[in-house]
C-alpha cells in the first residue's frame, strides 16, 4: 500500500471501487492455504494483501486497527482450525482475545462488517478462494471506508450522552475517622507497616511517621483509589505499607495479586465501610464492606435503591449507530492532550515502559491526533480487557472530561457474557486473558 | 466616561467574526462540571458567568497541542521534504496564517502569553508561534469570583490584571461589559461597536495571598537536594496534566508520525514529569524518579526561569492543583515551603 494510494485518492465515486483488503494470517495453515490456492491455479480477486505471521495468537490487536488507517476497507485475520495450531493453543488464545477485542471496536464504532475472521487449513486452498471472493465481493459493496476515526474531524454534530441531573452532594466526615488513624498510629508506632497510603485533606496523604497519624481522614469525597501507589518504586522503597481501600478499590487488589505484582502477606489492607464518594460509579455500586481487609472500620447501610437511578450512558452509547459512535468518540477524543493521567492512576497500569512510551519503532502514534488518540484508547482499554476493575479513576483523572470508562464497561461486559468472568470478585476464578477454554464462542469465525 | 458593549452585542461581535472566518474560541460548557476553552461554532456556545476558571489554558491557540513542522518522503537513501499533510499548518511559509480571538479568557490566562513571547524568541525566533501569536487576538474578561486553587496575587497578578490582553471586559452587573481596550488590535477589534456610558465595571478582589514567590524562590535555590522533595512527591502519580493545563508550561517533543499517517514531523506537549522527558539514549536518565521531576517543575517556575527573564514562570490560575487526580500543583507546593 504506497502512500500516495490513499483512501481519498483511491475512488471518488463507487463506480469502479475495488476495495483494499489487509490479511493477517498464520505461517502453518492459511497461508499455505492460500498457497495452495494459487499453485492449483485456483483465481481469487487480487485485492488482498497478505501478511504472513507465526501464528494467530500472535497477531497484536493493534494490526488490525493500523489496517485501516494505512488504507484498508477491509481487514481478515485468519489461522489453523481449533485443534490444528502448530504451537498447540495459539489459536485458542487468539480466538479469546478476538471476542474481547471485537466489542471494544463495536464500542469504538468501528464497522464490524469489514472485519473478517475464518480459519482455512493447509489443505483449504478452496476456502481460501471462497473467503476473499466473497469478502471483496462484499466489501465492494460497502464502499470505501470513509468512517474511520469520523475522517479526522470532530464534528460538532456527533451526539453527546445524556447526563442525569447533578446528584446533591453533602460533605460529612464520617465517625469512622477517629478509628482509622489511631489504627494507623500504632501500625507505625509498633512497626507493622513502614508506610501509610491514606487520605489526606487535599487527596491521597502518604505517611511514615506515627505522630502524623492525626492527618488522615475519612469523610465521602475520599474519592482516589490509592492501591496505584502500591505500583510505584518511591513507595515500594520505604517498607510495607498499609493502604486504606473502599470496596471497590479493594477489587484491585485481587487482580494484582493474581498477576503476582503484590504479595499480599507484605501489605496490611484496611479497608473501610463505604455508602459511596459521589462518584458516577458509586449510583450503581452494591459493595458496602471490603472481604479481604486485614481489618474493616466504619458501618456501613446497606445499598440505598435509587429512586431516580442516573442515565445509563454505556446502553445510550450502544443504541447509537456505529458511525455515529465514532463520530461521539472523535468528538471526545479531539479533546484529548495525552498528558496520560488515565494511565498513571489506573493500578492495573503497572507496565515498567507502556508501550505509548516507545518510540524505536514507534507502536502508538505519539501525537495528540485522532488516529494517535484512538490508537492509544484502543491500547489502553484492550490491556485492561477483563481485569479493569472498574474504579472509574480514569474518567476521575481525564482533563478534558473524556468518560474513558465506558470503554472499560465494554470489556468487562464481555467479559462477564462470554467467560462469565467479574474482574477482582473471586480471588480463585482463572483470569480470561492468557487461558483458554474448548468451548469459547466462535460464531463469528467464518 | 467608559465605553461599555451588551452581552448580545458581544455575542453579535462573535458571530460576526465567525462568520468573516476568524477562529474564535472561548470557555464552552463541555459537559456539566466541565468548562474548557474550545473553538466556538456559534456564539451561543461561549459561556461567560457561572464559572471560575476554564480547566485547560489559552496557550493551545498559539502553541497547539500538536503542531506539523513539516511532512516528508523517503525514497531509498533519499529524505525529500513535501508540503505538511493538514490544512490548516503552517508548513507552507506563504500560507496565509488563520485569524484568531480568543474571547473572554481570563486574565492568568493572557499573561502566560507574554512569558510565551519570550521563551520563543529568546535564541531561536520559533517561526510557527510567532506567526500564530501575530495573528491573535485576545479579549479577556476580568474575573468575577476566586476559587479555592486560584493565587494570582500571590505571584503579582490580579483578577483585574491587563498584561497579554489586547482588550479587557468587566462586568456590569446588568449584563453588559464595560470595554477597556489596550492595544490597536483590541481598538480595532471593539471600533464602533461601543456605546458609551459613566457605567464602571469591578473585578473580584481575588484571593488573599497564599504564600511569597521570593521564599520559595530562596527555599529551591539552596535545597536542590533536600528531603523535602521526595516526602513531597510521594503522592504524585506521574501524569502530564500540570503541564498541559498550565498556561506558562511550554515544553515540546519533536516526534515522527510514521508511513501510517502519512511521514510528517509533529511539535507536540511534553511535561517534565514523564520519565521519558529526560531518559538518555544509552538508557541513564538523570532524572530518575518523580521527587526529581518535581523538583524540577518549581525550580523551572520560581528559579531558572526568573533568573533568565525576571520574571516567575506562573500566573497563579492554579490549573495543576485544581485538575491534579490527587490534589497536588505549585499552590500545595509553595505554601508547603513558605509555611513549613
Amino acid at each position: 500500500m504506497s502512500d500516495d494510494s490513499t483512501r481519498d485518492g483511491t475512488m471518488t465515486e463507487n463506480k469502479g471501487f475495488e476495495p483494499k483488503i489487509v490479511a493477517y494470517v498464520c505461517n502453518w495453515c492459511t497461508y499455505l492455504g492460500a498457497d495452495l490456492a494459487g499453485t492449483t491455479r485456483l483465481e481469487y480477486p487480487p485485492n488482498v494483501r497478505i501478511i504472513r505471521l507465526p501464528c494467530t495468537g500472535r497477531i497484536d490487536f493493534n494490526l488490525i486497527v493500523k489496517g485501516f488507517e494505512i488504507g484498508a476497507d477491509a481487514v481478515l485475520v485468519s489461522g489453523c482450525h481449533p485443534g490444528d495450531c502448530h504451537y498447540t493453543a495459539g489459536n485458542y488464545h487468539a480466538r479469546r482475545r478476538w471476542i474481547l477485542f471485537r466489542e471494544l471496536l463495536d464500542t469504538l464504532g468501528f464497522d464490524l462488517r469489514r472485519i473478517h475472521f475464518t480459519w482455512i487449513s493447509a489443505a483449504e486452498g478452496k476456502k481460501w478462494q471462497q473467503v476473499i471472493t466473497e469478502m471483496t465481493e462484499q466489501t465492494r459493496q460497502l464502499g470505501p471506508y470513509t468512517d474511520l476515526y469520523a475522517n479526522g474531524s470532530a464534528q460538532d454534530s456527533a451526539n453527546d450522552l445524556p447526563s442525569g441531573p447533578p446528584t446533591p452532594f453533602e460533605f460529612k466526615t464520617l465517625p469512622a475517622e477517629g478509628a482509622l488513624r489511631e489504627s494507623c498510629r500504632k501500625l507505625l508506632a509498633d512497626g507493622t507497616v513502614k508506610v501509610v497510603i491514606g487520605y489526606g485533606q487535599r487527596g491521597p496523604a502518604i505517611l511514615t511517621r506515627a505522630e502524623d497519624a492525626g492527618r488522615l481522614v475519612w469523610n465521602n469525597r475520599c474519592v482516589s483509589n490509592l492501591t496505584t501507589y502500591l505500583k510505584r518504586k518511591e513507595i515500594k522503597a520505604l517498607g510495607k505499607p498499609a493502604v486504606v481501600v473502599k470496596p471497590c478499590d479493594e477489587k484491585s487488589l485481587v487482580v494484582l495479586e493474581k498477576e503476582s505484582q503484590l504479595d499480599r502477606k507484605n501489605i496490611h489492607v484496611i479497608g473501610m465501610a463505604c455508602e459511596g464518594v459521589g462518584e458516577p460509579k458509586c449510583t450503581f455500586c452494591t459493595a458496602r464492606t471490603p472481604r479481604f481487609a486485614d481489618e474493616t472500620l466504619g458501618e456501613a447501610a446497606g445499598p440505598a435503591s435509587l429512586a431516580d437511578p442516573p442515565p445509563n450512558r454505556f446502553a445510550a452509547l450502544m443504541a447509537m449507530a456505529p458511525a455515529e459512535r465514532m463520530a461521539f468518540w472523535a468528538k471526545q477524543f479531539d479533546r484529548c492532550v495525552k498528558c496520560y493521567a488515565c494511565r498513571q492512576v489506573c493500578p492495573m497500569c503497572y507496565c515498567e515502559r507502556c508501550i505509548a512510551d516507545k518510540n524505536r519503532p514507534i507502536a502508538i502514534d505519539p501525537a495528540p491526533s485522532a488516529k494517535g488518540n484512538f490508537a492509544w484508547q484502543i491500547a489502553r482499554a484492550f490491556h485492561l480487557a477483563a481485569r479493569c476493575v472498574g474504579c472509574g479513576e480514569c474518567s476521575r483523572a481525564c482533563p478534558a472530561g473524556i468518560d474513558l470508562a465506558l470503554l472499560n464497561i465494554a470489556l468487562h461486559k464481555a467479559a462477564q457474557v462470554n467467560f462469565g468472568y467479574d474482574a477482582g470478585v473471586d480471588p480463585a476464578a482463572e483470569p480470561v486473558v492468557g487461558s483458554y477454554a474448548l468451548q469459547d464462542k466462535e460464531d463469528f469465525i467464518g | 466616561m467608559s465605553e461599555i458593549i451588551s452581552q448580545s452585542g458581544l455575542r453579535q461581535l462573535v458571530a460576526d467574526r465567525i462568520a468573516a472566518g476568524t477562529i474564535v474560541s472561548g470557555p464552552t460548557q463541555v459537559k456539566p462540571k466541565l468548562v474548557l476553552y474550545a473553538v466556538l461554532g456559534s456564539p451561543d456556545d461561549l459561556l461567560l458567568e457561572g464559572f471560575v476558571r476554564p480547566d485547560n489554558s489559552i496557550k493551545e491557540c498559539v502553541f497547539p497541542k500538536q503542531e506539523e513542522l513539516y511532512g516528508y518522503r523517503i525514497q531509498g537513501n533519499n529524505i525529500e521534504l513535501t508540503d505538511g499533510l493538514t490544512n490548516d499548518d503552517l508548513t507552507n511559509d506563504d500560507a496565509p496564517v488563520p485569524k484568531q480571538l480568543v474571547v473572554a479568557a481570563r486574565p492568568c490566562d493572557a499573561a502566560a502569553l507574554p512569558i510565551l513571547d519570550h521563551i520563543f524568541n529568546w535564541d531561536f525566533k520559533d517561526e510557527f508561534y510567532n506567526r500564530r501569536r501575530a495573528a491573535t487576538t485576545v479579549v479577556t474578561l476580568a474575573c468575577d469570583s476566586h476559587g479555592e486553587n486560584c493565587f494570582c496575587t500571590s505571584v503579582g497578578l490580579h483578577p483585574a490584571a491587563e498584561r497579554g490582553s489586547d482588550a479587557m471586559l468587566f462586568e456590569l452587573g446588568d449584563g453588559s461589559y464595560e470595554v477597556r481596550c489596550i492595544t490597536d488590535k483590541g481598538r480595532a477589534l471593539f471600533d464602533g461597536k461601543t456605546e458609551e456610558s459613566d457605567k464602571v465595571g469591578r473585578a473580584d478582589a481575588g484571593p488573599e495571598k497564599k504564600f511569597d514567590p521570593e521564599t520559595v524562590r530562596a527555599f529551591v535555590d539552596q535545597h536542590f537536594e533536600d528531603p523535602f522533595w521526595s516526602q513531597h512527591a510521594l503522592t504524585c502519580v506521574g501524569c502530564g496534566v500540570c503541564a498541559f493545563t498550565c498556561p506558562t508550561c511550554h515544553c515540546f517533543d519533536i516526534v515522527d508520525a510514521g508511513p501510517s499517517a502519512g511521514n510528517a514531523r509533529y511539535r507536540t506537549w511534553d511535561s517534565c514529569q514523564f520519565p521519558m522527558f529526560t531518559a538518555h539514549a544509552s538508557g541513564h536518565n538523570p532524572r530518575a524518579g518523580q521527587p526529581s521531576r518535581q523538583r524540577q517543575r518549581i525550580l523551572h517556575k520560581f528559579s531558572i526561569y526568573p533568573n533568565k527573564f525576571g520574571e516567575i514562570l506562573c500566573t497563579g490560575c492554579g490549573n495543576c492543583t485544581r485538575n491534579c487526580p490527587e490534589g497536588i500543583g505549585v499552590l500545595t507546593v509553595a505554601t508547603e515551603i513558605d509555611h513549613g
